[in-house]
C-alpha cells in the first residue's frame, strides 16, 4: 500500500458523508464518478477490503438517473464504505470491477438483469436470475406493479372460482 | 493415497464435451445446473446456470409494507428460515431504533442457534448423500426432527417461520420449551461422537474429501466468500463477532477455523459450528431473564425513514445482509438482500477448473449452498 | 466312450424321469426358479436390513413382515410399458440384458450344495465360473454404449474399468487356495473342481479362511467391486450419473440387470463359501444347510458394508486395485507357494 485508503478516498471522491454506524450500518458514503470507480475499487482491493454487494436503485422519477450502490468493508475490523454511483442506464455504461473483484462478475450481471446497466467490457454480461429471453428489467420502476397485474387477471374469471 | 493439486492435462483440444447436470438430478442442491466442459473425467470448465427458483422477493419487497414482507423473510433461505426471519426483524428495529427486551434478546437467540444447528445437520446428512453414504442421512434427520418438534411447539410452523416482531418475538416461551432444549442439547453431544465415529474418522471420506476442491484465502476474497467455507480457509470471520447483534456479544462462544481450505475443513468447520451453538444455546437459557417478549411502548406504523441501511447477520451458510432503503412510507424503497451462497457459489467455476467429475459433488456439496437463497 | 451332451444332465432328476433329454430342461426349469425366488428373498432382504440399520422398518404392508413385497414390485415392473429410447443400437440394446442374465445362471450349476451332489461335477469348475463372470462385462458395455446416453456411457465405462481391473486380484486370491488344495489333496482329483476343494476343507478338518487369510480379505474386497456393490458402486452412483449403465433401460428389462446383479452376488457369496469357509462342512446340520447359511451370511455383510460407507472415487477405486490389491495378491500367491515348497 503506497498510498493510504482515506487519502486516495478523497482524491478520487466527489463528495464523502460520515455516518453514524449503529444507526444505519455503514461508516461512510462516496458519491463518485465513473472514471474514478477502477482506481477506487482497486484503493479498497490494496487496503484488503471485500466487496460485498453492488445494487442499483431506480432513481429515474427524482433524478432521471439510476444510482450504482456499491458495498466494501473489511473483514478484520468492521469498516463498511458505500460508494454511490450515478448512471443513466440508456446512456451510459459502467466500468466493470471484475477485473479487480471476481465476485463483481455475477452481481454485475444481477444489476443488468434487474435494472438494465451495462457494464462495458464485462467478460460475460448476460443475464443471470430471469430468462434468457425475457426482454423486461424486473425491478425497474416502471415494469408494473405485481398486485396490479394479477388484480387485472382476476376481474375477467370473476365467475368461476371454487 | 493423498489427493495432490491438480493441472489441467495440456493436451490438445477437440477432446472435450460437455456434460449438462441438473436443474433436476439427485444430487444438486436445489434447482442448479452446472454446465460441464470435461476432457475425459476432468473438468475444463464449469458454469453454474441459476435462475430457477427466481421467486421475486426483492420486487415483493417494494410492494408490501415492512410488516407485510415477514412472512416473506423465512422463505428466502428456507433452512435457515428462523435466522433470517429474525435477521430481517432486527433490520427494521436497528432503522427504527425500536429496543427489543432482553427475555426475547435471549428466546430469539435460542431460536436462532436451534435452527443452525437444524441447517447444519441437514447439510451433514445431505453431504453424505452424495458421497454414497446414504444411512447418516436418517440418523442426522431424525436430530433434526426434533428440533423442528421443538421449534413447532412454539412458533407454530416446522420449516418456515414467522416467529419475530419488530421489537420481539410472537410468542412467550414456557419452562417445557426450555427443559425440552436441554435435554435435545445434551442428546445431541453424544450422536455427536456417534458421528464422529460412523462418518468424520471414515476413511473413505477422508479419501473423498481431504485436498478436495481447496478455496484459497485469495480466491475467497475475491468473491468474498463468507461463512463456514470462509472461516475453513483460516478467515476467521464471523459476523456475529465482526458486527455484534441481537445480543450475541453477551455470550461466550468461538470461531472455529480450519487452515486448509479443503472439503474436509468445511466439514470440521460446521461440526464445530454444532457444538459452538449448543453453547450459546446452554448459556442463553442458563441466563433466560424474565420479561415481556415485545417492547411496552411500539410505533404503530413501520414506515422506513427516508435514506438507506444496512444490516448483517450471520446464517448458517455466511453473511447474510439486508440493504434497505426508504423513503418515509410503510413500503421500502428498495430492499437488496445479499445472500452468502450467491457469493459462495461464484466462487465454484473456479474451485472446479482441473479437478475430477466425481468430485464436482463432493465439492459443490461442501460449500452448502441453498439455491432459493442465491435465486431469491 | 462317445461324449454326448446327456452326459451333463443331472443324474437325480434323469433317474426320477428317465429320460436324460426330459431332465436338463426341467433341472434348467428348477435352477430358474430356485433363483428367482432368491432374487425375491434378497431384495427384500436388503430392504429390511438398510432399514434397520437406518433406523426404519422396511417394507411391512405386504404380505407377512412384507415377504410378498418384491414379488409386488416384480409385477409391476413386467407390466410396466417398455419404453425404448430412439436412436439407440438396437442389437446392443436388446441384447444387453439377455446376456447379463444368462452366464449367472449357467454358473450356479457348478456349486457343491453337499458331500455327495453337485448339479454339474468338472474338473474345471473354477475356471468355468471365473469365465462366465467374465462376460458380464461385455453386457455392461453394450448396455452402455447400445443406450446412446452419455451418462449410461460414463458409467459403463468405469464399470468395464473396473470390473476388468478388480478380476485380477478376485483370480489370484483364488488361485493361491488353488495350491493349497492341490498340496493337501493329493494329485488325485483337480485343484479347480469346487467339490474337491471343499472335501478337502472338510477332511483336513480346516478351513482355508484360516490358512489364507489374506487371500480371504482380497477376494472378499474384488468380489464387493466385482459386483459393482457399495464401496465400489461408481457405475451406479445414483448421486451422479442417475443410473449409470442401466439408466435407459424400464420395466423388465430393467429387472433382468437387477436380477443378474443379485444372483452374481449369490455366486461370488458360494464361491467364497467354497473356497474359504468350507463349502457344505460344519457339525449337526446337512450339508445343504451349512452351505447356504454360510453363503447368505457373508451376503448379509456385503449389505451391512454397502449401507455403512460412502463410495470411493473412480480414481481412487482403481488406485486401490492396482497399487494395493493386485501386489498384495501376487505377494501371497508367490508366499503360498514357496510355505508349499518347504512344507
Amino acid at each position: 500500500m503506497s498510498v493510504d485508503l482515506p487519502t486516495r478516498i478523497d482524491e478520487l471522491s466527489t463528495a464523502s458523508e460520515e455516518c453514524a454506524y449503529e444507526k444505519v450500518g455503514f461508516h461512510q458514503r462516496h458519491t463518485i464518478d465513473a472514471s474514478v470507480l477502477i482506481d477506487l475499487a482497486r484503493a479498497f482491493f490494496e487496503a484488503g477490503y471485500v466487496l460485498e454487494m453492488i445494487t442499483c436503485q431506480d432513481l429515474r422519477a427524482e433524478t432521471q438517473k439510476m444510482l450504482l450502490v456499491y458495498s466494501f468493508n473489511r473483514l478484520e475490523s468492521v469498516d463498511r464504505q458505500l460508494l454511490h454511483l450515478a448512471i443513466d442506464p440508456d446512456t451510459e455504461q459502467a466500468p466493470t470491477l471484475s477485473m479487480i473483484y471476481s465476485g463483481a462478475n455475477w452481481f454485475e450481471r444481477e444489476v443488468y438483469d434487474m435494472y438494465g446497466v451495462r457494464f462495458s467490457d464485462h467478460p460475460e454480461l448476460e443475464r443471470i436470475l430471469l430468462p434468457e429471453d425475457a426482454d423486461f428489467f424486473a425491478l425497474r420502476k416502471d415494469f408494473g406493479r405485481m398486485d396490479e397485474a394479477s388484480a387485472g387477471g382476476d376481474e375477467a374469471e370473476e365467475g368461476d372460482d371454487d | 493415497m493423498t489427493n495432490p493439486p491438480r493441472e489441467l492435462s495440456p493436451s490438445t483440444e477437440g477432446e472435450l464435451y460437455t456434460l449438462n447436470m441438473g436443474p433436476q438430478h439427485p444430487s444438486m442442491h436445489g434447482v442448479l445446473r452446472l454446465v460441464l466442459q470435461l476432457r475425459g473425467e476432468q473438468i475444463v470448465n464449469a458454469k453454474p446456470v441459476i435462475g430457477y427458483s427466481h421467486r421475486a422477493h426483492e420486487k415483493m419487497a417494494e410492494n408490501r409494507s415492512a410488516l407485510q414482507f415477514l412472512p416473506n423473510s423465512s422463505r428466502i433461505d428456507y433452512l435457515s428460515g428462523m435466522i433470517y426471519n429474525l435477521g430481517y426483524c432486527q433490520a427494521v428495529e436497528k432503522i427504527l431504533q425500536i429496543e427489543v427486551p432482553d427475555r426475547a434478546v435471549h428466546i430469539r437467540i435460542i431460536a436462532a442457534e436451534l435452527n443452525r444447528i437444524s441447517s447444519h445437520l441437514l447439510w451433514f446428512g445431505t453431504f453424505l448423500l452424495d458421497l454414497g453414504g446414504i444411512t447418516p442421512f436418517l440418523y442426522s434427520f431424525d436430530d433434526r426432527e426434533q428440533i423442528l418438534d421443538i421449534l413447532d411447539s412454539v412458533t407454530g410452523s416446522r420449516l418456515t417461520y414467522c416467529y419475530g416482531r419488530f421489537g420481539g418475538v410472537t410468542r412467550d416461551v414456557d419452562d417445557e420449551f426450555l427443559e425440552r432444549s436441554t435435554a435435545f442439547i445434551k442428546l445431541l453431544r453424544t450422536r455427536l461422537l456417534m458421528y464422529k465415529r460412523l462418518v468424520t474418522d471414515n476413511v473413505i471420506l477422508r479419501e473423498r474429501c481431504i485436498g478436495v476442491g481447496v478455496i484459497s484465502k485469495d480466491t475467497a476474497f475475491r468473491f468474498d466468500v463468507t461463512g463456514p467455507s470462509l472461516r475453513a480457509s483460516g478467515v476467521a470471520y464471523d459476523v456475529r463477532k465482526a458486527e455484534p447483534y441481537g445480543g450475541y456479544d453477551r455470550f461466550d462462544f468461538e470461531v472455529p477455523t480450519e487452515e486448509d481450505g479443503d472439503t474436509m475443513s468445511r466439514f470440521h468447520v460446521r461440526i464445530r459450528e454444532i457444538e459452538q451453538s449448543c453453547r450459546l444455546i446452554e448459556q442463553a437459557i442458563a441466563s433466560m431473564p424474565e420479561g415481556d417478549i415485545l417492547p411496552k411502548k411500539m410505533p404503530k406504523r413501520f414506515q422506513i425513514p427516508k435514506g438507506e441501511f444496512y444490516f448483517a447477520c450471520e446464517s448458517a451458510r455466511g453473511h447474510f445482509g439486508i440493504y434497505m432503503v426508504g423513503d418515509g412510507s410503510d413500503i421500502p424503497f428498495k430492499m437488496k438482500l445479499r445472500t452468502p451462497s450467491f457469493s459462495n457459489l461464484s466462487a465454484m467455476p473456479e474451485t472446479l477448473r482441473g479437478t475430477m467429475l466425481a468430485d464436482t459433488i463432493a465439492i459443490v456439496g461442501g460449500i452448502d449452498i441453498v439455491m432459493p437463497e442465491i435465486d431469491r | 466312450m462317445s461324449q454326448s451332451i446327456t452326459d451333463y444332465a443331472p443324474q437325480t432328476i434323469t433317474e426320477l424321469v428317465g429320460n436324460p433329454w426330459l431332465a436338463m430342461p426341467m433341472a434348467a426349469g428348477i435352477i430358474m426358479g430356485a433363483l428367482t425366488v432368491n432374487v425375491l428373498m434378497l431384495v427384500w432382504a436388503e430392504r429390511k436390513v438398510s432399514a434397520w440399520i437406518q433406523r426404519r422398518m422396511g417394507p411391512t404392508e405386504v404380505g407377512p413382515y412384507g415377504l410378498l413385497q418384491t414379488l409386488a414390485d416384480m409385477l409391476k415392473l413386467i407390466s410396466k410399458q417398455l419404453i425404448t429410447p430412439a436412436n439407440i443400437d438396437k442389437p446392443l440394446y436388446h441384447l444387453a440384458p439377455l446376456m447379463a442374465f444368462a452366464p449367472v445362471v449357467g454358473a450356479v450349476a457348478l456349486f457343491p450344495v453337499s458331500r455327495d451332489y453337485v448339479l454339474l461335477d468338472n474338473d474345471l469348475g473354477l475356471l468355468f465360473v471365473f469365465a462366465l463372470g467374465g462376460m458380464a462385462v461385455i453386457a455392461i458395455f453394450m448396455a452402455g454404449w447400445g443406450s446412446n446416453n452419455k451418462y449410461a456411457l460414463l458409467g459403463a465405462v468405469r464399470s468395464v474399468a473396473q470390473n476388468i481391473s478388480y478380476e485380477i486380484p478376485l483370480i489370484l486370491s483364488a488361485l493361491s487356495v488353488v495350491l493349497v488344495v492341490n498340496a493337501m489333496g493329493g494329485s488325485t482329483a483337480s485343484g479347480l473342481n469346487l467339490s474337491h476343494i471343499a472335501w478337502v476343507q472338510s477332511h483336513e478338518h480346516v478351513w482355508f479362511i484360516l490358512l489364507q487369510p489374506l487371500a480371504a480379505i482380497i477376494y472378499f474386497i474384488s468380489a464387493l467391486a466385482e459386483t459393482n456393490r457399495a464401496p465400489f458402486d461408481i457405475p451406479e452412483a445414483e448421486s451422479e450419473l442417475v443410473a449409470g449403465f442401466h439408466t435407459e433401460y424400464s420395466g423388465m428389462r430393467f429387472s433382468l440387470f437387477f436380477f443378474s446383479e443379485y444372483t452374481n452376488m449369490l455366486i461370488v457369496s458360494m464361491l467364497a463359501v467354497v473356497l474359504f469357509l468350507g463349502g457344505w462342512d460344519g457339525p449337526l446340520l446337512p450339508g445343504p444347510a451349512w452351505f447356504f447359511l454360510k453363503s447368505y451370511a457373508l451376503i448379509f455383510v456385503m449389505m451391512w458394508v454397502r449401507w455403512t460407507f460412502p463410495r470411493l472415487r473412480f480414481d481412487q477405486l482403481m488406485t486401490f486395485c492396482w497399487t494395493v490389491l493386485i501386489p498384495l495378491s501376487i505377494l501371497n500367491l508367490l508366499a503360498t507357494a514357496l510355505a508349499i515348497s518347504v512344507l
